[in-house]
């Protein structure tokens, strides 16, 4: 097991810059870096394997600096997005090759290939070649390889993303368990925000070449501290306000916030914040979406668009019999005030 | 990769010994007269005669790059849209031209069109094709229709069949239908195998000197009859310094148009050929494909029987007698050693060739296609000059570089092999090349990550990978060491007299048969060659 750092990282790559002020991952942590296409979550992940070198700044495994290193030695378990299993060797043969760089013997290969093999699920597989195998049992292969080694770290690049939903679930709840049982080390990177919530420990969200902000998912999700962050993840509101001694003005009506700041502000709540009540801010309902068991509502309030979500069997009124004009409460706890 | 760029300094080295500070020799004997001279350089061009043949390099260049395309079209449309029983057979049929050496080539073509040929006396008349512009065009064709198969198909399975049928929803049909939309697709596929032609039919030597008569000399031959025959050394290099200019401007375009192709290529989209069984053979569609197939074999075969046939017919009758003289220990006086030395030093040459050129070919793609440093953009252009370079340029050069000390090379066998090695180079680094393209980089990521060293993960995963493309481009570089002749020609001592040196001896003492006894083991030697690439079945092209 080992403690990741990353400190003060510059990475340029032509126009694109990535940016690391500090990233920690803790001993037995599962985190994950979360963000779209093309926000260098690979290339930091590939930092840390030691395939790219920083310009600056510092990667440290247990508090030493290991950017000299190269990735031979440094004991890393990788699994790409595309597998990257050996099309010329058997399933054998590519979980064994690790241990053959390693020197074991014979029979340890043999036990410790079994006991892989066993920990994924593949029992029975070893004389297959890859183009033999469906995506799932290949990304399993990969998996295998990757943790035979004993590695102190497990750097997993979108592993799922190249498989069906159905599949794709079932194997993140594998990875997780397998993960929780070896208590190892384990950066994930993933754009699927869904499958980040799912499995994390916690997550660095990502955007252009820097983090925006870590945490664990339930912080990340009610409490973001950016607006890229509230609107990477799921549906958000977020509303121009003017505070005054905690509370949020829009136009002649107010929001109850804990914050202590004064003056223009940006405040964020989820959808499913909004409350409909009797008391409360008058919002024009411009529209709503049905979906099971639940209502999308798409409100207005005084030329701001927000939406609330709502189960079905809570609204006040029957659907067919929608008012033009509902009033919404959202408390207190619930809304984050924006940087 | 710290350590590892030891490895650069053998092709650098290499390259520029035997390839560069002969070109600088070169340019140096045309444009130097104890100081800086335009001297040669005009004296060249304003003579008609050498204008002349500087004209006509070029118009039968051109006039073999269209009767290829023409040729070659016909095929890249049946191969894209049809599968049919014997494609396969017809497919490998296109892959001979590529072993066979040109100097037997050329022997089948005097066999079938000369006054006697089979070809004159099946149709009675003799259509003068031999000595002539015409036996040019057609031996050139023979050489380069299959390239244009191959790379105008494998664009034309690529077209997005959408495309078509939403011009066709927009009412285009039938030949406004090929030109607006299908054709510009294939354009990059057109162009890039018509430069591949035109460079090959520009620097070809062998074909124009055997078939083209004393009437139609190349550029190519006019620098080989200027040094061989009238040791006019200034004026032989500045023939090929107008040669070298040339070609590395049709070089660039080359380069430029393989891009695009290459780009085209990546275009996923692949429509599976229509299915043809035996009764859809028989509509007309069919019996269209059946003629084209049968002329593709014909051409190609014809020349290869007649040399089979001439080799076993001695005086009028079937007899092993050609190959009995041929295979005698003894000393021919026509070129100055026995056969079988010969077919000893070709097979030495060979075999050293493969090596030295395989190993300049992986080390050079293997930096060309995974490392990344400054200055990179040059090493690509400085690596892939060579296949600019004719093989007479390449003899010349030697012979002005390594006459004299520190590097007296020559009369040795050694500086044959190495001008092998430079002319067969590029088209083994194309092969490996093509192999390494298709290797993911994060194959070797995999294995460093998981313990290997750079160099054990080359070994263990990336080489068995390339393995297929290295043996095709050995087998390549094996097959033009034993067919060529130009270099070899300037270089050699009756000693190291090859199978092809022999061969245009006996066409220059006009002994047929015994030039085609020769060229059947030549036939031979190719064939095994073209197996062994049939067999592993790499895309070579």
């Amino acid at each position: 097991m080992v403690k990741v750092e990353l400190r003060n990282i510059l990475w340029i790559q032509g126009d694109f810059k990535l940016e690391i002020n500090r990233l920690e991952v803790k001993e037995g942590e599962f985190l994950t870096l979360l963000g779209p296409s093309g926000c260098g979550k690979t290339s930091t992940l590939r930092i840390i394997a030691g395939f790219e070198k920083p310009d600056k700044g510092e990667v440290i495994f247990n508090d030493k600096v290991v950017n000299e290193i190269p990735p031979y030695e440094r004991n890393v378990g990788i699994v790409f997005q595309d597998y990257a299993l050996f099309p010329h060797m058997t399933v054998f043969k590519n979980i064994s090759f690790g241990l053959e760089m390693r020197g074991f013997s014979k029979e340890e290969i043999k036990r410790k290939v079994k006991w892989a093999l066993e920990l994924v699920g593949l029992s029975g597989f070893e004389n297959r070649y890859p183009e033999q195998l469906s995506g799932g049992q290949q990304q399993r292969v990969a998996l295998a390889r990757a943790l035979v080694i004993e590695p102190e770290l497990l750097l997993l690049d979108e592993p799922l993303s190249n498989l069906d939903a159905k599949i794709r679930e079932r194997l993140r709840g594998e990875i997780k368990r397998i993960q929780r049982e070896l208590k190892i080390t384990t950066i994930y990177v993933t754009h699927d925000q869904e499958e980040a919530m799912a499995i994390s420990d916690r997550i660095a969200v990502m955007s252009i070449g820097r983090i925006e902000q870590v945490g664990e998912p339930l912080e990340l999700y009610y409490k973001p501290k950016t607006e890229f962050v509230a609107k990477f993840l799921g549906l958000s509101n977020i509303l121009e306000v003017e505070i005054k001694g905690k509370k949020a003005f829009v136009d002649d009506y107010f929001l109850k916030v804990e914050t202590t700041r004064e003056g223009k502000a940006k405040i964020f709540f989820r959808p499913e914040s909004v409350l409909i009540s009797k008391e409360g801010i008058p919002a024009k309902v411009i529209g709503y979406e049905l979906l099971p068991g639940r209502i999308r509502l798409k409100l207005e309030i005084s030329g701001q668009e927000i939406i609330a979500e709502r189960f079905l069997n809570e609204l006040p009124f029957e659907v067919h019999a929608m008012p033009d004009v509902i009033k919404i409460e959202i408390l207190p706890k619930d809304i984050t005030v924006l940087k | 990769m710290r350590g590892a760029k030891i490895i650069l300094i053998f092709p650098l080295i290499f390259l520029t010994l035997f390839f560069y500070l002969p070109l600088v020799s070169i340019i140096h004997e045309g444009l130097w007269d104890n100081g800086f001279t335009l001297k040669y350089l005009i004296e060249v061009l304003s003579s008609s005669y050498h204008r002349g043949i500087i004209l006509f390099t070029i118009k039968q260049a051109l006039g073999s790059t269209l009767l290829t395309l023409i040729l070659g079209l016909p095929g890249a449309y049946i191969f894209a849209k049809y599968e049919f029983p014997g494609k396969r057979f017809l497919k490998a049929i296109l892959t001979v031209p590529f072993v066979m050496p040109s100097i037997m080539v050329a022997l089948g073509f005097i066999l079938l069109f000369g006054k006697q040929g089979f070809f004159t006396q099946l149709i009675g008349r003799d259509l003068e094709i031999l000595y002539n512009w015409k036996a040019i065009l057609l031996a050139h064709a023979f050489y380069n229709f299959p390239v244009v198969v191959r790379m105008v198909s494998s664009l034309w399975q690529r077209v997005n069949p959408h495309y078509e049928e939403m011009a066709m929803s927009l009412g285009a049909r039938g030949f406004t239908l090929f030109r607006k939309v299908t054709l510009p697709m294939l354009m990059p596929g057109i162009f890039a195998s018509s430069m591949l032609t035109f460079i090959f039919c520009f620097l070809s030597f062998s074909i124009p000197l055997i078939l083209g008569g004393y009437k139609y000399a190349t550029i190519e031959v006019d620098i080989f009859t200027s040094i061989m025959t009238l040791l006019n050394f200034k004026v032989g290099s500045a023939l090929a310094i107008i040669q070298i200019t040339l070609s590395f401007i049709f070089m660039y375009f080359y380069i430029k148009s393989l891009d695009l192709y290459a780009k085209a290529e990546e275009q996923r989209i692949f429509r599976t050929p229509k299915k043809l069984d035996f009764k859809e053979l028989l509509s007309l569609r069919g019996l269209l494909i059946i003629f084209y197939s049968l002329i593709v074999f014909i051409f190609i075969i014809s020349p290869l029987l007649a040399v089979l046939y001439d080799s076993l017919i001695y005086q009028g009758t079937f007899s092993l007698e050609w190959y009995r003289r041929v295979f005698s220990k003894r000393y021919n006086p026509i070129f100055g050693a026995s056969t079988m030395i010969a077919i000893r030093n070709s097979l030495l040459f060979g075999f050293t060739t493969i090596i030295l050129s395989t190993l300049l070919a992986l080390i050079v793609a293997y930096v060309l296609h995974r490392w990344q440093f400054k200055g990179k953009n040059i090493f690509d252009t400085l690596v892939m000059l060579p296949l600019g370079s004719s093989a007479i340029t390449l003899g010349l050069g030697y012979i002005r570089t390594f006459h004299k000390p520190p590097l007296e090379l020559l009369g040795t066998w050694y500086l044959i092999v190495f001008a092998h090695t430079i002319i067969a180079y590029p088209f083994v680094l194309r092969a490996i090349s093509a192999v390494l393209k298709k290797i993911r980089p994060n194959l070797k990521e995999a294995a460093l990550s998981l313990g290997a060293k750079e160099w054990k993960a080359f070994l263990r995963v990336e080489l068995p990978l390339a393995l297929g493309g290295i043996i095709v481009g050995a087998i390549f570089a094996f097959a033009m060491s034993i067919a060529e002749l130009g270099a070899t020609y300037m270089l050699y001592q009756p000693e190291y007299t090859t199978i092809t040196i022999a061969i245009y001896r006996f066409l220059g003492a006009r002994q047929w048969g015994s030039a085609s006894a020769l060229s059947v083991i030549l036939m031979v030697i190719s064939a095994i060659s073209f197996i062994i690439i049939e067999r592993i079945g790499e895309e070579i092209w």
